[in-house]
Parts: C-alpha cells; structure tokens; sequence
C-alpha cells in the first residue's frame, strides 16, 4: 500500500468547490494524492513540501491590479484578480467571444485536479478575428487557482499572451490551468513571460490539443522565481500537426525553474520542435524534462529537441532530461542536451579585440539567449523579454 | 615599439617559452619560424594576454609600459592585434555588430569618438576591399560556418578596422590556398607603415614570399636561437630545422 501525504489537500479541502465537476475532480485527486517526495516528474522539485511551508492556505488574497503592467498593444485584455475574471479591469475586443462558467472537466494529473476542485469559475475563450488576447493574473497571498479554456476555431489563427504578477507583498502561490483546443487547419499560439519574486511559487499547466492540419507554439520566458513550475503538454491527435516548444529560463539568486514539457504525437506525419535554453547563476536551480512520445500508429513522426545549458556559477544547478518513448518505427527523431561553463576561448577572442571581459560575456550570452526568441509575434512582449534579459546580463 | 626580455611561460606547469629575447621597432617586419611545438604560438597568446599562461620571468616593453601588466582589451585598445591561428565562431553574434562595439570600445579608450552607424558602414566599406571580403559574410554570425579562408581574411579585416600598431599574425597562413594566401598578404602589405610593425608567425616560408620580413628568427625549444634576415627562411625552406638542432647540439 501507498501512503499518500495529504496534509496539503486536509488544509485546502475546506476551498472545495460545490459543482458535479469539483467535487468529482476532488475526489480523484484524493485517490492519487499530491506528488509526493518520491515522485518521478517532480524529483527536483519538492512542491508539497515547499509550498507547504511556505503558504498560508487560510490567508485571503487582495485586489492587487495595476493597470500601468498592462501591454499596450492592441487586442482583448482579460485581468484576473486572485484567479477570479474581472469583468470591470477587463477589456474585450468585440468579436472575442469570452463566456464565465462552472468548471468542467480538464486533464487529469494532480495540480490540474486541484485547480479544477479549488478554480472559482472557468473562462472560456474562442478565437474571433485576427487580435490577440493578453491575459494577466494579479495574485497575492494564499491559492488561485485561475482556469482558462481557450478555443481555436477551425481557420483562425489565435494569439494568446498571459502573465502572472504576484504581489511582491507576502508569499503567493498560482495553481494555474490553460488549456487550448486547436481546431483543424488553425494556428494557436501561446507565450508567457515569468518575471517572478522570491515570494512567488507557481505551478502552471499549459494543455493543447491539436487537430488535423493545425499548429500549437508554445514560449516560456522564465526569469525569477522561489519555485516556478510549468507543466507543458502538447497532443498532437490528428495528421499533419505540428507543436512547437521554445523557452528560455535565465536564473539568479535562488530561483527554482523546473520546466516539464511533453508532446504526445498520436497520428501520422507530425512535426514537433522544442528548443530550451538554461542561464544559471549564482544559486539558482534548473530543470528541464521534456519528454516525446510516439505512438506505433505515429509513422514519419519529426521530432527534435534540443536543450542548453550555460552555468556561470558552481552553486548554480541544473537538471535536465530527455525522455524519448518511441514506438513506431519510420520517425525521425533526434534529441541534444548540453550543459557547460562560458566558452573561455570564445571570451578571449572578443577580449583580444578590444571588448571589455563584461561586455564580452553579455554579448555571448545575449546571442546564446536570443535564439528563443525568434517566435515572440508580439512587439511589446518581444520589447520586454530583451529588456530583461539585458537586465540581468549587464 | 616592443622589447621582450628573457621572456618564461608556462602552462600547467610546464614551461614552454625559456627566455625569449626580441626587439621589435616601429616599420619593421620580423618573421618567427620554427618547428611544431617549439613555442611559436605561445608567444603569440602570451603578447595578447591569453591568461592560461603563466609568466614566471622576464618583462615586456610595449610603448614604454609593462604589456604583462594589461588586460587582453587593455593591450587591443592599445594597438596590439592578435590574428588567430584559429579564429572562434561565435554563433549569434553577427560580425557587423560585434565589430562596432570592438572598434568603438578601441575608440572610447583612446579618447575619440563613437563612430555612429552610418559612418561605420563607410569605414567597413572602404576597408572590406583590402581583403576582398563579401558583405554577405559579415552579416552572418562571427567565423560560424566559414571555410578557412573566410575566416583568415575575416582575421585581416578585422585588423584593416582597428588599425593596430603591433600585429602578431598567428600561421595566418595555415589552411590557405594560394589564391588566398596573396589576398591575405596583399592586405597585410597595405596596412603597414612606418608606424606600425608586424610579427609574423610561420611554419612555411611560402608566406613570407608575400610579407618580405626585415629579420627572421628561429624559435626551437623556447628560445630564438638563431636570427638572420630574410634568407634564413630561405635556407630553413631549402634545408629543413635539423642543421639548426644539429648546430645547437655541437655547442
């Protein structure tokens, strides 16, 4: 018999929602329990543990908004305060289709259980015209647990930028679950910027399923944090689809990173690229999982992965594996992973003619970084993603 | 321009250059031959400031200063231009954009102005054909996927930009096919004056053909054992290194 360790869920069982769905999704989730210490998937990152030390589950969260880290771009901005819609920071393009309702069922693995059980409402979304959606989340204090369906439709191609901003004024954690359902022949498309605190734990699920002849990208820019986890999941169910995969985690201080990514590919001649770059200083931790798995009926399966890796302090750490499952067999699939210091002769070189030692490191790194970048279709995003990195390499 | 003195380096504890003794002057060309292995490249990273090696003696006088005492960006900003045997891609890092902060970081410390974009384009332009070099090359990432020769004559454009005062060509010539082999030399031919002066490393003296040294020395074991003008490398080309490590052994 398994022990499961249920002092996190005894604190939060009290949160329950009281819907058909909630309390089934509780229920489920109190048969396989959290990820304990000795989970797998979660090997680096003790969550239980951690967020149980650090989150007082009881505290109640403020209205933290502040309508001055709003994008100004154009298209639909959709605020979230505590992981609940508001109606009122909000503004709605007109052709976004955009409905609040109870929760219904979503993926099945622990933190996407929780989220369903504790979420207030679920927000569903469908692609509309062209614009794009910037979704925000102010979070301060205790648990929220926002929950957002998005919605591709069949021609449409749908970009969605969402961005967590937890109160820098006491520990906050976000149990967040986003999930895309990509029609036939469209392109969704979904980008996150994590620019947390010390004080800020998350978990974040991303869940996309991709149908015939459509295209899922997925960027996770991951700067700062005390534990950050992003649970990406891309299935690709029908022919002809392609996932994306692109992040960049530039850590210092004691920033925690655990990236876990999967792409499931089901069906025939797929397409799936992935492409993380790790930074790491001072003592900073990383963890890159990603996973590919191919089904016997996924023939002229393409997949590539690829994961980096630059320490530039020895208490700097980094995890990182490639879990390929492959079981038919006409796929191409090729997977890297490398992980080192700063190219000393590289350094010289630039030193040898003229460059300062500290410009010569950022300019390496910066081009190191860069190279994830190249799927940011927004100039606002793209402006503040260079930013910081600048910031943090200068 | 330079004088090194009883020059000793080491790398991992073992020492490589065993007292070095060379007097450079502005105008002149100086040739340094000498077999594999003998300490030719050595000297070269140690004049450039590459910090794996340790120098335990001897002292280095650049422009009246202590070169030894210079960072490596100290002593390019101060003229000193290091052609790399080997130069290092960089990917992501566009020629172009690298050059500009390297000449105006060169500028900044010599105490002259930023060159602003448009004025740096000129610059590149009129120096791109001292070497023949293509436009398209320097847009794409530093020596990343460059043949040989593009990354030679990248080399040389690149000390075309910064007008060095002291040039050190590390087997510049190595991996080059003729043709190359004159472009690059032409090149180096045209940057000099009576100001400036130019080491060149060598295993060959096919290149010397090209860049006429004033004086050629042979390095064999760490030291310069042997020094004479410009048909000593003939000689070398003719006869080998032996007779010099079969003289060296009758003394």
């Amino acid at each position: 018999m398994i022990s499961v360790d249920n002092t996190m869920l005894d604190s939060l069982k009290q949160y329950v929602g009281t819907t058909e769905n909630q309390l089934k999704a509780w229920d489920n989730l109190s048969d396989i329990g959290l990820p304990g210490a000795k989970s797998e998937s979660y090997k680096f990152s003790a969550v239980q543990n951690i967020l149980n030390k650090n989150i007082d589950w009881a505290q109640e969260g403020k209205d933290t908004f502040d309508k001055s880290l709003l994008y100004e771009e154009k298209g639909s901005h959709l605020v979230f305060i505590n992981g609940s819609f508001d109606k009122n920071y909000s503004q709605i393009e007109e052709d976004l289709s955009l409905k609040v309702g109870d929760v219904t069922e979503g993926k099945h693995d622990p933190f996407s259980l929780l989220n369903a059980s504790l979420a207030t409402n679920e927000v569903r979304i469908e692609s509309g015209s062209q614009s794009p959606v910037y979704i925000y989340h102010f979070n301060s204090a205790g648990i929220s647990n926002p929950r957002i369906r998005v919605k591709v439709k069949s021609g449409h191609s749908f970009k969605v930028f969402e961005k967590v901003v937890p109160s820098e004024e006491g520990k906050s954690f976000t149990n967040s679950y986003t999930e895309f359902e990509v029609e036939p022949n469209a392109f969704g498309y979904h980008t996150k910027v994590q620019n947390y605190h010390h004080q800020a734990f998350t978990h974040e699920t991303v869940f996309a399923r991709v149908s015939r002849d459509s295209h899922f990208y997925n960027n996770t820019f991951s700067f700062e944090g005390a534990l950050v986890r992003n649970n990406l999941t891309i299935n690709l169910e029908d022919e002809n689809c392609e996932g994306h995969m692109y992040g960049l985690f530039l850590l210092d201080k004691k920033s925690h990173i655990d990236n876990n990514t999967s792409v499931d590919h089901m069906k025939p001649n797929c397409y799936s690229n992935e492409l993380y770059k790790g930074i790491l200083d001072e003592n900073s931790t990383g963890v890159f999982n990603g996973k590919i798995y191919v089904r016997q009926d996924a023939q002229k399966t393409n997949a590539f992965q690829s994961n980096n890796n630059i320490l530039l302090s020895d208490n700097a750490t980094i995890h990182t594996k490639p879990q390929l499952e492959i079981w038919a067999d006409d796929v191409k699939c090729s997977h890297g992973c490398t992980s080192g210091q700063l190219d000393e002769d590289a350094i010289f070189y630039l030193r040898a003619r003229g460059i300062k030692e500290r410009n010569a490191k950022a300019m390496i790194l910066n081009a190191f970084a860069t190279e994830t970048m190249d799927h940011i279709h927004s100039d606002a995003v793209k402006e503040e993603v260079r930013q910081l990195i600048d910031l943090k390499l200068s | 321009m330079i004088s090194i003195k009883n020059l000793h380096a080491s790398i991992e504890d073992k020492e490589i250059l065993k007292g070095i003794n060379l007097e450079v002057k502005a105008g002149e060309v100086h040739a340094i031959m000498g077999p594999n292995g003998s300490g030719k490249s050595t000297l070269a990273s140690v004049l450039a400031g590459r910090e794996e090696y340790e120098v335990s003696a001897g002292s280095v006088d650049y422009l009246g200063e202590d070169l030894l005492d210079l960072d490596p960006e100290e002593r390019a900003q101060k003229g000193i231009f290091l052609a790399f045997q080997y130069p290092i891609e960089i990917p992501g890092v566009s020629t172009t954009n690298f050059l500009k902060t390297a000449l105006n970081q060169v500028r900044e410390a010599r105490g002259e102005k930023a060159l602003d974009a448009v004025n740096f384009l000129k610059l590149m332009k009129e120096k791109m054909k001292l070497v023949d070099i293509d436009q398209s090359l320097l847009s794409r990432s530093l020596n990343e996927g460059f043949s040989g020769g593009e990354k030679k004559r990248n080399e040389i454009f690149q000390m075309a930009m910064l007008e060095p005062k002291l040039s050190i060509l590390d087997e510049t010539d190595s991996g080059l096919d003729i043709d190359a082999l004159k472009i690059v030399a032409d090149g180096v031919n045209k940057l000099k004056s009576e100001n400036t002066a130019t080491i060149v490393v060598t295993h060959y003296q096919r290149l010397l053909d090209y860049i006429v040294p004033d004086y050629v020395h042979v390095l064999y074991n760490g030291q310069i054992v042997k020094s004479g003008d410009k048909h000593l490398a003939l000689e070398l080309e003719e006869k080998g290194y032996d007779w010099i490590k079969e003289e060296l052994a009758v003394v």
